[in-house]
């Protein structure tokens, strides 16, 4: 039974990278994108107590400081960096499950940044979420019916007697048997339930989705299936899609663009093969010389790896200049006095580095057809 | 994958959804109909009632209850049995030194009082009433106001929360005997402007003085733990999901996060039920609460007391029925939580 689930991963895997080449190459001759997203110098500073001495004192976490990036129709943005780098709560801004502190969001022209809650109820259609943890986020007291009828019924898009039959339909194209809609989510595998939370997220037919890790709490063969299902769906509806991710093959695997964030700013954007074949800010190199390569394995020579050294500092009180300076091994003086902007390097405007010495290293990640 | 019953299924069906996906053209609409899919499972709701109606001990309880409220309620269909009435006096059977002249008789099956001589099998049929009545609603009206206020504390926070924090830790801080008894004076003098009070009036302010002391102590409690439950709740990616849809609030509190509290809400209401039947027949043996010639088992304690050693049964009777029954909701409500919370088991 492994050896079959392997083999059709395998299969399904080598279908899906050829087709998503094919794509690129139109992509990358057609620049004249039909922008849907723009996000500009968005911040979100969370307030924080610290207790030391008689009077506490409010510090600012900035979980996102400064973030810009944009996303066109059906486009898919790929976003990763490590752990606590402000991923997450960058999609939850998008998604304006949290209001940000600063900059602004605009959605088709439409500034969403500080809407208030019923303004924002029409744009909520077109901006939906698939969550990361598809145990905690299906209600465990409503059914499968309850669940993906929620968002028909609050937007009134289907009459009260339709709605079954709709969840069913949602259910077909998801790739779970209609028949279930009664049955409750604990009866419900990992994978399983993160297909209902992507029906559910569909439901609303929405234009853009925020993806945050939506496979990292599955196993590694049901993860290939769900990204499987999420490139289909983009394929035949035309979705475009926030990837928030800190698994660089699955990036590699379902992104147009890629944006790197590193202590709540975005060092590098680019077209993914500019990202993963030339890299140029050093954390862009780092980040993805720490992937682990299976040709090594095989027997092939390792590539270079760059090694990192010290921790990431606090998000409370982030260092002057460029933000990695504390951890780069080209860092001069100038990275602590000036903060280096996001400017294409290579004369591409599509592909943008903030880094005052870039330099493009290539051979860091082993061939796409290998991973 | 989850083990036990259905895991081998599951694992199956993944694997002919991977064979699905396989096709690449072919899936959407590719579907698992393999399984037994159609019929309606149960809820976790109905689960923990399965498991409750298989422990012994809930099901005497219940029983035992449901005779006391079938008591309370035919209570004049078996007084008539009888052929007595809980606020008749007897004064022809009382002696000089004010016992009654026998023990039980034909006519009296447990005996009468002192002093004026109600009969006692009448009043300990009637005097479940009052108890079980003001002690259901006390809960019910607590339970209401415990619940929104815990849930508007835990959703919205800041200085609501803290509003409503204030608030419990007052009630909570406050001596509450104190408080219920000296609440009978303080109301007749404010409500009885001569400052003497009919026999009625003070039925009627004694009743108030209890449901006021009683709804002013009771929701305190269940409001802190609800709202400890719904900043667990509100931290949940289901109530993000439900935003990011656009649900509004009432829906995100009403139908999103109350289901999910309703053990918590449940196992409260009947644990805290028999606590206020105990309650309201301690302040009716008090005198707050309710007053001769009404028969309530506090009250008939306290009644029978006086006579306890010459005539010990009018004192027993009521007691020991409050006993049972007391013992009988705290039982059960230990089983309601058992039931909705198996991994509490003792």
């Amino acid at each position: 039974m492994t050896d079959n689930t392997t083999d059709a991963v395998e299969g399904a895997g080598a279908i899906d990278i050829s087709k998503r080449a094919e794509e690129s190459v139109v992509h990358e001759s057609q620049r004249d994108r039909e922008v849907l997203l723009t996000v500009k110098d968005l911040a979100k500073h969370f307030p924080v107590k610290e207790y030391s001495g008689l009077f506490p004192k409010t510090l600012q976490t900035r979980a996102v400081d400064g973030v810009s990036f944009d996303l066109a129709k059906g486009e898919t943005l790929g976003l990763v960096g490590e752990s606590g780098c402000g991923k997450t709560t960058t999609g939850r801004l998008v998604t304006r499950l949290l209001e940000p502190t600063s900059g602004s969001i605009e959605f088709e022209g439409r500034e969403i940044a500080h809407l208030k809650e019923k303004a924002l109820r029409p744009m909520r259609r077109d901006i939906q979420m698939i969550f990361q943890d598809p145990y905690g986020s299906l209600n465990p007291r409503f059914t499968v019916s309850k669940i993906i009828g929620a968002p028909l019924e609050i937007h009134g898009l289907v009459p009260k007697d339709k709605i079954k039959a709709r969840v069913q339909e949602l259910l077909e194209i998801v790739g779970l048997n209609p028949e279930h809609v009664n049955r409750y989510p604990n009866e419900f595998s990992g994978g399983q339930r993160q297909r209902i939370g992507i029906a559910r997220a569909l439901a609303v037919e929405p234009k853009v989705v925020v993806a945050d890790e939506p496979v990292s709490a599955l196993d590694v063969s049901i993860q290939a299936q769900v990204m499987n299902l999420m490139s289909q769906l983009r394929r035949d509806l035309g979705i475009a899609f926030v990837f928030i991710a800190h698994d660089l093959g699955i990036v590699r695997h379902f992104c147009d663009r890629i944006a790197v964030m590193y202590l709540g700013k975005i060092v590098e954007v680019g077209d993914r093969e500019d990202i993963y074949e030339k890299p140029q800010h050093p954390y862009t190199q780092a980040l993805l010389s720490a992937a682990p390569d299976l040709n090594v394995v095989r027997g092939a020579v390792p590539n270079e790896r760059i090694r990192l050294i010290g921790d990431v500092p606090s998000p409370i009180d982030p260092p002057s200049g460029c933000r990695f300076r504390t951890r780069c091994w080209k860092a001069q003086e100038i990275c602590a006095a000036e903060e280096p902007p996001l400017d294409p390097e290579d004369g591409k405007p599509s592909h943008t580095i903030a880094c005052h010495f870039p330099e493009v290293k290539t051979n860091l990640v082993a061939e796409a057809d290998a991973s | 994958m989850t083990a036990g019953p259905g895991g081998v299924n599951e694992t199956l069906t993944e694997v002919g959804q991977v064979h699905g996906t396989d096709g690449a053209t072919a899936v959407l609409g590719k579907t698992d109909h393999g399984d037994d899919g159609g019929q309606q499972s149960k809820s976790p709701r109905q689960i923990a009632f399965a498991r409750l109606r298989k422990d012994r001990i809930a099901v005497i309880c219940t029983v035992i209850i449901g005779l006391f409220l079938l008591m309370g309620i035919f209570a004049p269909l078996i007084a008539g049995i009888e052929g007595q009435n809980p606020t008749d006096p007897h004064f022809d059977l009382i002696g000089d030194d004010n016992l009654p002249t026998f023990y039980t008789s034909g006519d009296h099956w447990l005996g009468l009082t002192a002093n004026s001589g109600y009969d006692v099998f009448a009043r300990f049929v009637y005097g479940i009433r009052p108890s079980f009545a003001i002690a259901l609603i006390v809960t019910i009206v607590t339970t209401i106001i415990g619940v929104l206020l815990g849930l508007v504390a835990g959703f919205f926070g800041g200085w609501i929360d803290r509003v409503i924090g204030w608030l419990v830790d007052f009630v909570l801080s406050l001596p509450f005997l104190l408080f219920a008894i000296a609440l009978v004076p303080i109301m007749t003098t404010y409500l009885v402007p001569g400052g003497q009070p009919t026999s009625s009036e003070v039925q009627k302010i004694r009743i108030f003085a209890v449901f006021i002391a009683l709804i002013f102590f009771g929701w305190a409690g269940l409001c802190r733990l609800i709202r400890g439950e719904v900043l667990a709740l509100r931290e949940r990616e289901f109530v993000q999901a439900a935003r990011s849809l656009g649900a509004p609030t009432k829906r995100i509190l009403f139908k999103e996060m109350l289901p999910n509290l309703t053990s918590v809400i449940l196992v409260a209401f009947t644990t805290s039920l028999p606590a206020w039947i105990g309650a309201e027949a301690g302040l009716s043996y008090l005198g707050v609460g309710i007053s001769l010639p009404t028969a309530d088992w506090g009250l008939d304690i306290a009644l029978g007391q006086q006579q306890m050693q010459a005539f010990p049964l009018p004192m027993l009777v009521p007691l020991v029925g409050l006993l049972i029954l007391v013992l009988c909701l705290s039982l059960l409500g230990d089983a309601v939580s058992d039931a909705f919370n198996p991994n509490t088991r003792r």
